[in-house]
């Protein structure tokens, strides 16, 4: 009678692990399975609520909504312009490249906010994206260009980094963000805004300078590719584009470049080739040579 | 015994056949449409909002053949859709969002256009930093230009379509 309850206990314990190792691997696979399991749908869904609910506990603690996320990228954008110089004033020019940069960011993760890039006149290599949705590009960097692939593929590791949020991630523990669930005007203001611009300062230091975690910037490549190939652009546009700038590093300035804020060009380019054999037809996708010559042509980038 | 070793085969049974690949894809861009044929120029069938979830049928080079829960079926081309439900997705049985909190990161996705800047220019936020800051005037009206300038849906339809990229490729 004993053995008998001791293995009820056991096959009670067997089904309950079954059941959790599937909610921590894949909860909605697991739910899939409960409603194939002729579980009552009012309970099932009551579930589903909770669960939905636990997490986004888990997650609010730290969170912030989009206008608050945009603020932070406009001031960061500002001093983007402080740094880096104005746009380039060929209006052409800066709405292809909004065409084009829109055309990969609706196939992004975070395809659900508008998207901004501006081609500012500097002679210094570089991209960057601040949080939010808007992207800087140099026109040094342009002018080094041959096809359309491989603008498309700048613009598509910005805009990963925005859509994995890498940028914020690295200030989410700033003093700012104390007692503050939301940036206005008015919280801006909190001890005379000087926390608000020690982030700001901050986050140009780690964009404009040192660079983000090196894992994000692989992860940004990693993700520029997979949205190259959804886009239907050649992913190994990303490739040239990085030969290119590791031909040019030695002659060119550092600071506050893709040179001194990413990681070693050869790391990237080895870890990106490595990645190419997922995109078998590579030669059958877009690079766009000619209407980007024509464009660079029309927007004295040549 | 012989009970717990088959629901345990049943159980992974099913697992193994929810977990296969390519039998349940999500969509998972924007503005991606369900055509008659694999071909862009063929007739639309429906429109597909991000995160519904489709069902493969067949495929052909670039193209897919899916079928929507409703029973809807057509083609879709390659780059619109994923094995994976997409993190923003809003889809009909909330499935999509059951993980968006923890898979995302620590800012609140929301759907985010906001038409209304590109007619005032710079939020207040950022007026008040540039402000404090001593911006220098030019640098708010290069923000200000930037924000105003937006793309249409048709407008990169159009784009990918003379240059030939994507579903349009020859």
């Amino acid at each position: 009678m004993q053995s008998k309850k001791f293995k009820m206990k056991r096959i009670f314990f067997l089904n309950l692990f079954i059941v959790l190792a599937l909610f921590i691997a894949s909860p909605l696979y697991a739910f899939d399975i409960l409603e194939q399991l002729n579980i009552d749908p009012d309970r099932l869904e009551k579930a589903k609520k909770i669960f939905e609910g636990a997490t986004n506990i888990m997650a609010s603690s730290t969170d912030l909504d989009y206008s608050s996320e945009f603020a932070i990228g406009e001031s960061l954008a500002l001093e983007g312009f402080k740094r880096y110089g104005l746009p380039i004033r060929n209006q052409e020019f800066q709405r292809y490249v909004n065409l084009l940069g829109n055309s990969i960011a609706r196939n992004s993760t975070r395809s659900d906010i508008s998207y901004y890039f501006v081609v500012v006149d500097s002679s210094i290599y570089n991209a960057f994206s601040c949080p939010g949705g808007i992207i800087f590009i140099s026109s040094a960097l342009i002018k080094s260009m041959n096809d359309e692939s491989e603008l498309a593929s700048v613009l598509a590791h910005e805009i990963a980094h925005i859509s994995h949020k890498h940028a914020l991630k690295s200030i989410k523990r700033a003093k700012f963000f104390e007692g503050v669930s939301k940036i206005t005007a008015v919280t801006m203001k909190k001890d005379d805004g000087k926390s608000f611009q020690e982030m700001i300062g901050n986050l140009q230091t780690t964009l404009f300078d040192n660079g983000l975690d090196q894992n994000m910037e692989f992860e940004a490549d990693a993700s520029a590719m997979d949205l190259l190939y959804r886009t239907g652009y050649a992913p190994s546009g990303f490739i040239k584009v990085l030969e290119m700038l590791q031909a040019r590093e030695a002659g060119s300035e550092k600071k506050g470049s893709w040179f001194s804020t990413h990681p070693p060009l050869y790391i990237r380019i080895s870890k990106c080739q490595g990645k190419m054999s997922i995109f078998g037809n590579d030669n059958k996708l877009a690079k766009g040579s000619e209407r980007f010559i024509e464009f660079k042509k029309k927007g004295n980038l040549m | 015994m012989l009970k717990r070793f088959f629901f345990i085969i049943f159980v992974i049974g099913i697992s193994m056949t929810l977990f296969a690949a390519g039998e349940k894809v999500w969509v998972s861009s924007s503005g991606a449409t369900l055509k008659a044929d694999k071909s862009a120029s063929s007739k639309n069938v429906a429109s597909l909002p991000i995160g519904m979830q489709l069902s493969v049928i067949s495929s052909d080079g670039s193209w897919y053949q899916v079928s929507t829960q409703s029973g809807q079926k057509g083609w879709i081309y390659r780059g619109k859709i994923s094995n994976n439900p997409p993190s923003n997705a809003d889809s009909k049985k909330g499935q999509g969002n059951v993980l968006g909190g923890l898979l995302s990161s620590n800012i609140k996705s929301q759907y985010a256009s906001d038409t209304s800047r590109s007619i005032r220019g710079l939020s207040p936020e950022a007026k008040e930093y540039a402000m404090k800051n001593g911006t220098p005037k030019d640098c708010q009206n290069a923000l200000d230009e930037v924000l105003k300038l937006k793309v249409n849906p048709s407008e990169i339809e159009t784009f990918l379509k003379t240059g030939k990229v994507g579903e349009y490729a020859e």
